[in-house]
C-alpha cells in the first residue's frame, strides 16, 4: 500500500489521534505522540512547498454532490499550516518537558489540544464555507473547554464567558452563511466569490457586516475584543499561548480570505479595516500600560499586534501583505515564547503581579534573559525577527507613499515599549526575589531556546523565507488564481 | 636664541616697571582725589620687595605652593605672547606664535591655577572668593569677547599683529573705526583688571576673606608680582587693538598710560558693585551696546 | 577560569581597533525584498570608529575588576558590536540596525547598575527608543522619495520634502546628543549607570549622535540656502541648529555648575559640551567640521579620563556627593591628576587640546559672522569654569567630610593605567593640535568634499584667521613655571608647613574637626542671585515630561475601563454597533 499524501492528513491524523487517546493513555504515550503528531505535520507541510510553488492543490471529498469538504491547500494555507503546527509542537514538547500540572498532561487536555491545531488547520484550509463554520465550531468548543479545564473558579468563568461570546460570534457567522446560501445557493468559496457580486447592495451589506462583526470577535479586533483579557487571564498561559499563536491567527486569515476572495475590489474595505486595525492596535497598546498582570499584559499586547497585522493586511498591497503574514509567524512565535514564560513564572513565583516579581532575574536568569529577547523580538528590534516583518510592512506603506499608518505603528511600538521595558526593568530590580514556587529543570527552556534561535535567524536572515512570504501574499490576494483554480475559468 | 632670551627679559623687566609705577602712581591720584597726600609712586615696589624677601612663609600642601607658581608663569607666558611694539624685532616675545583668542584664554590660566591654591588651603571663604571671581569672570568674558570679536571680524584676523598693522595713522585707529566695540569692551577691561568698581573680589575685606585669606610671605609677593605684569600686559594688548600700538617704547607708555588713566578715572567715580549685580550689569548694558554693533556692523545691508 | 574570561573579554573590547586596522573590501548582506545591507569603511566613520577603538579597550580595564561579570561583559561586546555596524554602515538598515542593537545593550547594561531607579531606566530607553524610531520615520520617508536606502547625497527634493527629511532626522539625533529641551535621559541615566560604564555612555555613545549629525549634512548637499541667507551668510536650517546647540550649551552648563553629585554633573557637563559640537555642526564650514571632529575627539578623551577618574573615587569612597568627600589629593594623587588635566581640557583652556578646537569653533563661528553665536558660546565657556573648579575642589582639596574619604587610598591599578594612558594623549595631542588636523581630520574633511584645513607643522594650528604653536606655548610655558619654581627657591627664607588642616585665618577663631569647612556643594550655589541664571535654574523640562506620562497613564486608565468584565456588555455592543451601521447605511442609502 502507498502512502497518499493529501491535505486531509492535517485534519485527520490529529482527530484519528485524539479518537485514539484511551490507548495512547495505557502505553503511556500521550505527550510523545502529541508531539510527534506536530511535528510529523509540520515536516509533511514542509514537503509541499515545492508543490505549492507550482499550483495550489485542490482535494475534493465528495459526500453527495453540492455538499463535500472541499480543501485548498496554496502558499498561504500551507504557511498557516506549519506555523499551527510548530506552535502545536513548541507547547507539547513544552507541556512533556516541564513540570506541567496533571490537568495539561491529561487526556482531555491531549484530545482538545488536538482538536484545536486540526479545527484551526481545517479553517485555513476549507474551500467551503459550510465546512468553515464547522471548524470554527469545532475549534471554539475546543477553546472553550480548554480554557475551563483548570476548573478552579477563575477558569471556569473565563470558560462560561468564552462559550457566551463564542456562541454569538458563531450566531452572527452563521447568520452570514444563511443569507449567503440563500442569495446564491452556492456554498463553495470560489462560486461564492463570483456570485457575490450579483447579490444586491443592501444585502452584501449586511452580510458583509455580520461576517466582519462575528469574525471581528473571533479575530479580537476593537470594539469587539473587550472579552479576551479575561479569558487570557482565566486561562492556563500554556492554553493562551495556543489561543494567541494559533486561533487569532486562523480567525485573521478567515477575515481577510473573505475579504480578498468575496470583494472584487478590496479597496471599498481597505479603510475600514485599516482604521479597525489602527484603533485595535492603538487602544490596546495605551490599555496594557497600566496594567500589573503578566498575563493581562500580554494579553494587551497580542491585541496590539493582531491591530498592527489588519491594518498591514487591510491595505491589502503585496509588501504590506507579504509583512503581515512574516508578522504573523513572528506574533505566534514571540508570543509562545512570552506565554510559556509566563508559565514558568507563575510555577515558580505563583503569581504574575508586577510586584511580586521583583528581583525575577536572580532567581531564573535564563527566562527573564529570554523575556527581553521576546520583548525585543515583539518591539520590533534589530537584530530579531520582529525588526524584519515590521521593517517590511513599513516599507510596503512607504512605497505606496501612505505615511499615516508608519506613524502610529511607531506611535504604537514606542507605547509598548513603554509597558515592556518597565516589566524588564522589574526583572532586574536590585530587590532579591521571593520565590515560593518550585525550580524548574533545565529540559524545559529547550523548546523555548528553539523559538528564540528561530527568531534570531529570521531576524538576521529573512531572506530564508523571504519568497515563501511573497507567494503567500500573492496566493491570498490573487482573487482571480484562486477562482480559476476551482473553478477554470477566468471570473 | 640669545635674542629671544634678551627680549623676553626685556619685556618682563619693562612690564614689572610700568606695572609697579602704575600702580603707585593710582594710589596716588587715588589718594588726591579723596583729598589725601597718599604713598609715594615707589609705594608698590617697597611693598613687592618686603613680600618677596619674608623670611618664613606658611604652605598648605603642595597644590598651595604650586598654585602661585601656575599663576606666575601664566602671567608670564600672557606676557610674552603680547607683542609691546610694532615694526620692531624688540619686546616681540613669542607673539608670532600665538593670536588674540589664544591671549584671551591665557588671561585665565593664572586665575584657575589660583583657585587650585585656594582650594587646597582648605579655607572655606578663599573658595568663596574664587567663585566670585569666576562668577565675574562669567559676566565680563561675554561682552569683552564680543567687543575684540567685532574688531577680529573688522581685520578678518585674530592676529594682535595684523590688527596693529592694519591702523597705520590716528584715522584707523580702532578707536575711531570701530568705537562701539572698544565702549563694548571698556567696563569688562575694567573688571578684568580687577579695579573699581568691579573690584569686589579684590577688595579690602577680601584680604582676610576672599581668594588671598591664606597666602602671606614669598607667595604672597609672587601674586602681587604677576597682578602688576598683568595689567601691564592687557594694557598694552588694547593699546595694541584700539589704539594703533607703537613703535617705540615712549609712544606705548603714552598711550598705555592715557588708557590707565582713563580706567582709573571711571574706577574713582563709581562705587562698588555685588557680583551679580556685576555680572547681571555685564550681561545688560555692555552686552546690548554689543549686539547694537553686531546689528549695525554684521547684519545691516552696508556692512 | 577567571582570568581567561576576563582576557578574552579584554580582547573583544579590542574589536573595533581590529576592524579599523584590518578592515578591507566592503561586506554586502541581503535581508529581504532588494533590501543589502552594505558595509564599508568610510573616513568619515572612520574617524568615530578611531574614538571607539580608542575608547572600549580603556573602559573594558576598569570593568573587569571585581568578580567575573558574564553577561555585563557580553552585553558590552553586543553593544561594540551594534557601534560597529553604525559606524560601517553604507545604508540607512544597517545604520538603524547598529543603532537600535546600540540602544538596547546599553539599556540592558544600564540595568545593571543597583542605582537605576524605573524613571531612568524608563527616560532612557523611551526617549532613545523615539529617536529611533523617528529614524526609522525618516529613512522611510527618504526611501519613498529616492526608492533606495542607501545613504547618498539627494538633490531634487522640493522645500517641503527636505524640511519633513530634515526634521524627523534632526529630531532623531537631536534626541541622541541630548540637546535642549529632549536631554531629560542624559543626566538621569548618566548618574545611574554603572560608574564606568557612564564613561562609555558620555564619551562614546553621544559621538554616534555627533557623526549622525554630520551624515545628515552630507545628505543635503544645497542645504536650506537662500532663506535669510543674506543676513546669516549661511544656511537658516544651520543657524537654527547652532543656536539649539548654543542654548543648549548655556542651559546644560548653569545645571551643572548647580549640582551637588559628581556623575551628576558631569552629565550635564556632557550636554554642554556635545552643545558646542552640534553649533559648530550648525556653522558647516570645513573649518567649523573640523572643530566639530575635533572637539568629539578631545571631549571623548575627556570624559572618558574624567567618569573613570569618579569611578574610582566612588569606587574608594562610596560617595558620589561633592559634599561627602574632599582632600582626597593626599591620598589619590594620580587620580587627582587625572582630574586636573580632564578639567583643562574641559574648559578649553591652553595647552591642551580642549582650546585648539574651541579655537576652531571660534573662528568658524568669526567667519560665518555669527558674532551672537560667539558671545553665547563664550557666555557657556566661561561659566564652565565654575563647574570645572567644583569637580575638582569637591572631592580632592578643602576638606574630607566623611570617614570614608579620611581614609580612603589610591584607585586599583585597573582605573589608573587608562587615565595614565589619556592624559598623556590629551598632553600630546595638545602639543601637536596639526597633528590631529593633518592626520585624523583633514582625511575626513577631504571625504566630505571640503576644504582640508592642513597645518604647517605638527606643532601649529593654522587658520585664515591666524594660528598658533602648540609646541612653543607649552615649552615657554613649561619653561617659565620651572625658572618661576626654581627662583622661589634660590630667594632666601624658609617654607613652614601649616601645623593641621585647621590652622586657618577663620573668622578670628580657630576652626575645629566638627567646623563644617567644606564648601564642596555649595560652590556656585550663590550664582542663583544672578537673574539669567536664577530663571534657568528654577525651570526644567522634567515637569512637562512627568505631565506626559500623567496624561498617557490617565488615557490608559479611562480606556481600560471599556474592557468591563460583563459579557452582557460585549454582546451588547456587538449588536448596537450592528443595528446602528445598518440604520446609518440604510439613511444614507450607501
Amino acid at each position: 500500500m502507498t502512502l497518499h499524501f493529501t491535505p486531509v492528513w492535517f485534519i485527520a491524523v490529529p482527530l484519528l489521534l485524539a479518537f485514539l487517546s484511551p490507548l495512547w493513555v495505557r502505553l503511556r504515550l500521550l505527550m510523545p505522540i502529541l508531539l510527534g503528531a506536530h511535528v510529523a505535520l509540520f515536516a509533511l507541510a514542509l514537503s509541499w512547498i515545492p508543490t505549492v510553488r507550482v499550483a495550489p492543490l485542490l482535494e475534493t471529498i465528495v459526500i453527495a454532490p453540492p455538499l463535500g469538504i472541499h480543501l485548498h491547500l496554496d502558499a498561504v494555507s500551507l504557511l498557516l499550516v506549519a506555523l499551527f503546527n510548530v506552535a502545536g509542537a513548541v507547547v507539547s514538547a513544552f507541556l512533556w518537558l516541564s513540570h506541567a500540572e496533571p490537568h495539561l498532561r491529561g487526556r482531555p487536555a491531549f484530545i482538545l489540544i488536538l482538536l484545536l491545531i486540526a479545527g484551526s488547520s481545517g479553517m485555513v484550509l476549507t474551500g467551503d464555507i459550510f465546512n468553515l463554520y464547522v471548524f470554527l465550531e469545532i475549534v471554539g468548543v475546543s477553546a472553550y473547554a480548554l480554557t475551563a479545564l483548570r476548573r478552579d473558579k477563575q477558569a471556569l468563568e473565563a470558560g462560561l464567558k468564552y462559550l457566551i461570546v463564542g456562541s454569538v460570534a458563531a450566531i452572527f457567522i452563521l447568520f452570514a452563511i444563511v443569507l449567503l446560501y440563500l442569495q446564491t445557493g452556492q456554498l463553495n468559496l470560489a462560486a461564492l466569490a463570483r456570485d457575490f457580486g450579483h447579490i444586491p447592495a443592501p444585502m452584501q451589506a449586511l452580510i458583509g457586516l455580520l461576517m466582519l462583526i462575528g469574525l471581528a470577535i473571533k479575530a479580537e479586533l476593537f470594539p469587539f475584543n473587550f472579552w479576551v483579557p479575561d479569558i487570557y487571564r482565566g486561562a492556563d498561559p500554556e492554553i493562551t499561548a495556543l489561543f494567541s499563536g494559533v486561533l487569532v491567527k486562523a480567525f485573521l486569515f478567515v477575515l481577510f480570505h473573505l475579504v480578498f476572495l468575496l470583494l472584487a475590489d478590496p479597496a471599498v474595505a481597505r479603510t475600514w479595516l485599516m482604521a479597525l486595525g489602527a484603533t485595535t492596535m492603538l487602544v490596546a497598546e495605551a490599555v496594557a500600560l497600566r496594567q500589573q498582570d503578566l498575563r493581562r499584559m500580554l494579553a494587551y499586547s497580542s491585541l496590539g499586534q493582531v491591530g498592527l497585522i489588519t491594518l498591514a493586511l487591510g491595505f491589502a498591497s503585496e509588501a504590506t501583505t507579504a509583512g503581515a503574514l512574516f508578522h504573523m509567524v513572528n506574533h505566534t512565535l514571540i508570543k509562545l515564547l512570552l506565554f510559556l514564560l509566563t508559565a514558568l513564572m507563575l510555577r515558580r513565583f505563583l503569581s504574575v503581579r508586577l510586584a511580586d516579581l521583583q528581583g525575577l532575574g536572580r532567581a531564573m536568569p535564563l527566562a527573564a534573559g529570554l523575556f527581553v529577547l521576546g520583548a525585543l523580538a515583539v518591539l520590533g528590534l534589530p537584530p530579531l525577527s520582529g525588526f524584519a516583518s515590521k521593517l517590511w510592512i513599513l516599507k510596503g506603506f512607504a512605497e505606496a507613499q501612505v505615511f499615516w499608518p508608519i506613524a502610529l505603528i511607531l506611535l504604537a511600538a514606542l507605547l509598548e515599549a513603554g509597558y515592556y521595558f518597565r516589566w524588564i526593568k522589574v526583572f532586574y530590580a536590585p530587590e532579591p526575589p521571593v520565590t515560593a514556587g518550585q525550580a524548574e529543570g533545565d529540559w524545559a527552556y529547550t523548546p523555548l531556546l528553539l523559538i528564540a534561535g528561530l527568531l534570531l535567524l529570521l531576524g538576521v536572515a529573512p531572506f530564508l523565507l523571504e519568497d515563501w512570504f511573497v507567494q503567500a501574499a500573492k496566493a491570498l490576494l490573487g482573487r482571480g488564481a484562486f477562482l480559476e483554480s476551482v473553478l477554470g475559468v477566468q471570473p | 636664541m640669545i635674542h629671544h632670551l634678551l627680549d623676553a627679559l626685556a619685556m618682563l623687566g619693562m612690564s614689572y616697571v610700568i606695572g609697579f609705577l602704575f600702580y603707585g602712581f593710582y594710589r596716588q591720584f587715588n589718594a588726591r582725589v579723596q583729598r589725601r597726600w597718599g604713598p609715594s609712586i615707589w609705594q608698590n615696589f617697597f611693598d613687592n620687595m618686603k613680600f618677596l624677601f619674608k623670611s618664613e612663609t606658611v604652605s598648605h600642601g603642595a597644590m598651595f605652593f604650586f598654585g602661585p607658581m601656575i599663576i606666575m608663569a601664566g602671567a608670564i607666558t600672557t606676557v610674552l605672547f603680547v607683542p609691546f611694539l610694532k615694526d620692531s624685532i624688540w619686546l616681540q616675545g613669542f607673539s608670532q606664535s600665538g593670536n588674540l583668542i589664544l591671549i584671551i584664554y591665557l588671561l585665565v590660566v593664572g586665575p584657575l591655577g589660583n583657585a587650585l591654591a585656594v582650594g587646597s588651603s582648605g579655607n572655606p571663604y578663599g573658595v568663596m572668593g574664587v567663585t566670585r571671581g569666576l562668577t565675574r569672570l562669567m559676566g565680563l568674558e561675554v561682552p569683552f569677547f564680543l567687543g575684540l570679536a567685532l574688531v577680529m571680524l573688522q581685520h578678518q584676523s585674530a592676529s594682535v599683529h595684523v590688527i596693529m598693522a592694519a591702523q597705520d595713522g590716528i584715522a584707523n585707529w580702532n578707536l575711531f573705526t570701530n568705537p562701539i566695540a572698544f565702549i563694548v569692551m571698556l567696563l569688562p577691561f575694567i573688571a578684568s583688571q580687577n579695579a573699581s568698581p568691579f573690584d569686589v573680589v579684590g577688595a579690602p575685606v577680601e584680604v582676610y576673606a576672599g581668594p588671598r585669606v591664606e597666602f602671606g610671605g614669598r607667595l604672597l609677593g609672587i601674586l602681587m608680582t604677576q597682578n602688576m605684569m598683568m595689567t601691564v600686559a592687557k594694557l598694552v594688548l588694547i593699546v595694541d587693538l584700539f589704539l594703533g600700538g607703537a613703535t617705540t617704547v615712549p609712544i606705548l607708555l603714552v598711550k598705555a598710560f592715557a588708557l590707565f588713566l582713563l580706567t582709573a578715572m571711571i574706577s574713582l567715580a563709581f562705587p562698588r558693585l555685588k557680583t551679580e549685580q556685576t555680572v547681571d550689569f555685564f550681561w545688560k548694558i555692555p552686552l546690548a551696546l554689543g549686539v547694537i554693533g553686531v546689528i549695525a556692523t554684521v547684519w545691516l545691508p552696508w556692512s | 577560569m577567571n582570568l581567561i574570561v576576563k582576557l578574552l573579554f579584554l580582547a573583544l573590547s579590542l574589536t573595533p581597533a581590529m576592524t579599523l586596522l584590518t578592515w578591507d573590501g566592503g561586506v554586502a548582506w541581503p535581508l529581504f525584498g532588494g533590501i543589502t545591507l552594505l558595509f564599508d569603511l568610510n573616513p568619515v566613520p572612520g574617524f568615530f570608529l578611531l574614538l571607539l577603538a580608542l575608547g572600549a579597550p580603556l573602559v573594558a580595564l576598569p570593568m573587569l575588576r571585581g568578580p567575573r561579570d558574564e553577561p555585563a561583559y557580553a552585553l558590552y561586546a553586543l553593544l561594540l558590536l551594534g557601534m560597529q555596524l553604525l559606524l560601517l554602515a553604507g545604508d540607512f538598515i544597517g545604520f538603524f540596525v547598529g543603532w537600535e542593537i546600540m540602544t538596547w545593550s546599553s539599556y540592558l547594561l544600564l540595568l545593571r547598575s543597583p542605582r537605576t531607579n524605573l524613571e531612568g531606566a524608563q527616560s532612557y530607553i523611551l526617549f532613545n527608543l523615539a529617536s529611533a524610531f523617528l529614524l526609522l520615520a525618516g529613512m522611510l520617508v527618504f526611501y519613498s522619495f529616492t526608492g533606495d536606502f542607501r545613504i547618498h547625497a539627494v538633490t531634487g527634493l522640493n522645500t517641503l520634502q527636505q524640511l519633513s527629511l530634515l526634521t524627523l532626522f534632526g529630531l532623531a539625533f537631536l534626541i541622541k546628543v541630548g540637546a535642549l529641551p529632549l536631554h531629560l535621559w542624559v543626566p538621569r541615566s548618566y548618574d545611574q549607570a554603572p560608574d564606568v560604564f557612564s564613561a562609555f555612555l558620555s564619551a562614546l555613545m553621544s559621538k554616534m549622535g555627533i557623526y549622525a549629525l554630520i551624515l545628515l549634512l552630507t545628505l543635503f548637499p544645497e542645504g536650506l540656502a537662500g532663506l535669510f541667507g543674506q543676513f546669516l551668510k549661511g544656511p537658516a536650517a544651520g543657524y537654527v541648529l547652532a543656536w539649539i546647540g548654543v542654548i543648549t550649551s548655556i542651559v546644560a552648563t548653569f545645571k551643572a555648575i548647580s549640582q551637588e553629585d559628581m556623575k551628576r554633573l558631569l552629565a550635564y557637563s556632557s550636554i554642554a559640551q556635545v552643545g558646542y559640537i552640534v553649533t559648530a555642526i550648525g556653522v558647516g564650514s570645513s573649518l567649523a567640521i573640523g572643530g566639530a571632529l575635533f572637539h568629539s575627539l578631545v571631549h571623548t578623551l575627556v570624559k572618558l579620563l574624567l567618569f573613570i577618574a569618579i569611578a574610582g573615587i566612588v569606587l574608594q569612597t562610596g560617595h558620589r556627593r561633592f559634599i561627602d568627600l574632599g582632600q582626597l589629593i593626599g591620598r589619590m594623587p594620580i587620580s587627582f591628576f587625572g582630574v586636573l588635566i580632564g578639567i583643562i581640557g574641559l574648559a578649553g583652556m591652553p595647552p591642551l587640546p580642549g582650546f585648539a578646537s574651541k579655537y576652531l569653533i571660534y573662528v568658524s563661528l568669526l567667519e560665518a559672522h555669527w558674532l551672537l553665536l560667539l558671545a553665547a558660546m563664550i557666555l557657556s565657556s566661561t561659566a564652565a569654569f565654575v563647574y570645572c573648579y567644583k569637580l575638582i575642589y569637591g572631592p580632592f582639596l578643602g576638606h574630607a567630610n566623611s570617614p570614608e574619604a579620611r581614609v580612603a587610598t589610591e584607585a586599583p591599578w585597573q582605573y589608573l593605567v587608562p587615565q595614565i594612558v589619556l592624559m598623556g594623549l590629551l598632553v600630546a595631542l595638545g602639543i601637536f593640535p596639526g597633528w590631529a588636523i593633518e592626520i585624523l581630520i583633514d582625511p575626513v574633511l577631504t571625504a566630505l568634499g571640503m576644504t582640508p584645513i592642513g597645518a604647517p607643522a605638527w606643532g601649529q594650528l593654522a587658520t585664515a584667521y591666524g594660528g598658533y604653536d602648540g609646541v612653543v606655548l607649552m615649552s615657554v610655558f613649561a619653561t617659565v613655571f620651572v625658572l618661576v619654581t626654581a627662583i622661589f627657591f634660590l630667594l632666601r627664607g624658609r617654607m613652614r608647613q601649616a601645623g593641621s588642616p585647621y590652622d586657618l585665618s577663620y573668622a578670628g577663631e580657630v576652626p575645629t574637626a566638627e567646623t563644617p569647612l567644606h564648601y564642596g556643594a555649595g560652590l556656585g550655589r550663590e550664582l542663583r542671585r544672578i537673574p539669567l541664571v536664577g530663571w534657568i535654574l528654577s525651570h526644567s523640562t522634567q515637569g512637562f515630561y512627568a505631565g506626559l506620562v500623567r496624561q498617557t497613564q490617565a488615557a490608559a486608565g479611562l480606556l481600560s475601563g471599556l474592557y468591563s468584565g460583563n459579557p452582557q456588555t460585549w454582546i451588547l455592543l456587538a449588536v448596537l454597533i450592528l443595528a446602528a451601521t445598518l440604520t446609518v447605511q440604510t439613511l444614507t442609502g450607501a
